[in-house]
């Protein structure tokens, strides 16, 4: 084992303040864009659920979400093309819920996102995992299906009955994997969704899902379609709508410059402790490299174990980061808060604490001029 | 190599400037030490010992006069050199021991031995070796919070002998010891003198050491008062 690495472990608690600095610095990012990719990841379960492949938007539309309203003419446009099978519009609206307070319960009103599926087997807007109970539980007049997560939050328990609307419905059964920061999704029928003035046969529709008849030719499909449509539509492919959607939640809203921030004041934390701990722990032991000066070792080399080290400072604070942000994914997975972790975020965090464990190692080098092995003649 | 002149200064001076004041430490001093001697610098506290080792050996530049250590004009080398020339030839003991904490007796001493690109396996021997020869054999594992002083002191005697110096300095070694592990230590480097014609330099106050001395200089003021070979003139060859 080297010296640097053994010292380390030898006099970790010298160590630990940079290594809980580094660990929080890649907490508070993580977590931080972990809740928002979490969250955009719900905000596009309907669309990674949906059994269409291929998703038709107004040509300006850069996502999902955003104005995606276009004319209904489009879907027999659609249909020109001899590979597709079924087109349907997809139905979001707004609801008003409330709930019929148990003793002692409070009485909960939120506005809902009511997500109309048709409960049939294979049909396009059913999400491809739905349960046959569930689609059976669809069936029924009244019945609206919830997240999981969401029974606390709109105050009611699977069989209870609720308003939407005014109108009195009934919690026929709950699925996983819905979750909602900020809007919660409620399923129903298009029946149900008529009886409760959510349905809306105007001339405009919202996106279209488009089931194709071998789903393999997807990406070429869409291409001829955004032939076909001439400009007055864009068919994305349902991966492609995904990420885009994903990637419009993170721009709006700051998203994106809030997660900027955070970086850049874990990374201004982060190297100011880590730097003035490894300064620290260095001073404590500087007689000993003076003495290593003494016997002949170079200034160089001795800079060579100062980076070694804080290159292990940094491995540590790594280690302490997943444990921590594992622990947070847990709590959040108990909370039924969506939270995602994806490679394409680990990674630059995982070398921006390793950036700034070496930087603060590179700070520190200066500290090493004290190793004078003259002072050690007294 | 015994009487072979292994270092040779002359008119070594040095001055601190304390404020506007400066102190003349060392005022031109003429020094020599032999190969297989143990060369013993005595003097009262302040006298200026400390500043000749350091100048000798390459830790710090006098303000004038030269220094020829192993025949090499030491100071009018580049600093990467004198470092060069202490790890190939000089051994260092002070009054700390600075040891560092987390490594055990063998690894303080494998340490010093990697800087000389010596092989694992071969430093790993070498370091076994020097440690039984200071009567460290049973302590190879332990780290220097196990350690009583005198082995800790041992350790770091060991570690400079295993770099087998040609110039070994040691600066007060015994003053944080126990009489009976001063007498070891002191013994160590006079072994060290005799059996490897190691040419050792000690600073010390303490009288009782004298008696393994070859030669003692007694220096005050900057200056040296008196040089008396104890153990006769060493043979010229
Ligand atoms: N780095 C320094 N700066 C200023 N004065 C120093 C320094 N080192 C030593 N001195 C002074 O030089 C004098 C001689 O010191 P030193 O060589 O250590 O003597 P000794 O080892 O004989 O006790 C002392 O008065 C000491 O205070
Ligand atoms: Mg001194």
């Amino acid at each position: 084992m080297s010296l640097a690495l053994s010292t380390l472990i030898y006099e970790w608690r010298r160590y630990l303040a940079a290594v809980i600095a580094l660990a929080v610095a890649g907490l508070l990012v993580l977590a931080m864009t972990g809740m928002f990719m979490g969250m955009a990841l719900s905000f596009t379960a309907t669309v990674d659920k949906s059994p269409a492949q291929i998703m038709i938007l107004p040509p300006q539309a850069e996502g999902l979400f955003g104005d995606s309203g276009q004319p209904r003419r489009m879907i027999p446009m659609v249909y020109e093309h001899p590979g597709v099978a079924e087109v349907q519009p997809m139905i979001m609206n707004w609801a008003m819920w409330s709930n019929f307070p148990k003793d002692g319960q409070p009485a909960k009103g939120d506005g809902v996102r009511v997500v109309v599926v048709d409960p049939v087997k294979g049909a396009v807007t059913l999400p491809s995992d739905f349960s046959d109970a569930t689609i059976e539980a669809l069936k029924e007049p009244f019945a609206v299906i919830l997240d999981r997560t969401s029974l606390g939050k709109l105050g009611v328990q699977v069989g209870d009955k609720a308003k939407m609307n005014g109108r009195t419905v009934t919690v026929a059964g709950v699925v996983d994997g819905y979750p909602n920061m900020f809007n919660t999704q409620v399923f129903t029928s298009y029946q149900t969704a008529k009886l409760i003035y959510v349905a809306d046969d105007g001339p405009r529709v919202g996106p279209l899902l488009v089931k194709l008849k071998d789903p393999t030719r997807a990406k070429q499909v869409a291409a001829e379609l955004n032939v076909l449509g001439a400009g007055q539509f864009k068919a994305w492919t349902r991966e492609e709508l995904s990420k885009s959607s994903q990637m419009g939640m993170m721009k709006e809203g700051g998203i994106a410059i809030m997660i900027g921030f955070m970086a850049l004041v874990g990374v201004f934390i982060g190297i100011v402790i880590t730097w003035q701990t490894l300064q620290g722990a260095i001073l404590a032991n500087i007689k000993e490299f003076a003495s290593l000066r003494a016997l002949g070792v170079s200034m160089g080399e001795l800079r060579l174990i100062i980076i070694e080290l804080s290159f292990w400072v940094g491995v540590a604070g790594l280690i302490l980061t997943v444990i921590l942000v594992s622990g947070v994914a847990m709590l959040a997975k108990v909370g039924g808060v969506p939270m995602d972790f994806p490679l394409f975020l680990d990674i630059p965090v995982a070398i921006m604490l390793m950036v700034i464990a070496i930087l603060s190692g590179l700070f520190s080098l200066g500290i090493l001029k004290k190793s004078q092995p003259a002072d050690l003649l007294r | 190599m015994t009487g072979k002149l292994a270092l040779n200064a002359k008119g070594l001076s040095k001055g601190y400037k304390i404020g506007k004041l400066k102190q003349q430490v060392l005022k031109g001093v003429d020094f020599t030490a032999y190969h297989g001697q143990v060369t013993m610098v005595m003097g009262p506290s302040g006298s200026g010992k400390s500043t000749l080792i350091a100048a000798l050996s390459g830790l710090m530049k006098p303000d004038e006069g030269e220094v020829m250590a192993l025949g090499e004009n030491l100071w009018k080398k580049k600093r990467g050199k004198i470092d060069r020339f202490r790890l190939d030839h000089c051994g260092f003991i002070f009054q700390g021991f600075n040891l560092f904490p987390s490594l055990n007796a063998t690894q303080q001493v494998e340490q010093v031995l990697k800087y000389q690109k010596v092989k694992k396996s071969e430093a790993h021997r070498r370091a076994v070796e020097v440690l039984d020869a200071v009567g460290l054999k049973h302590r190879l594992k332990q780290k220097p919070a196990e350690l009583s002083g005198g082995e800790k002191q041992r350790v770091a005697i060991a570690r400079a002998l295993s770099k087998m110096p040609s110039l070994i300095f040691a600066d007060e070694p015994t003053s944080a010891l126990d009489s009976v592990s001063g007498q070891v230590v002191i013994k160590l480097l006079h072994q060290a003198a005799k059996e490897r014609g190691a040419a050792v330099v000690v600073v010390t106050h303490d009288p009782r050491l004298e008696a393994y001395a070859d030669r003692v200089i007694h220096m005050e003021d900057g200056k040296i008062l008196s040089d008396t070979m104890i153990s006769g003139p060493p043979v010229i060859v």
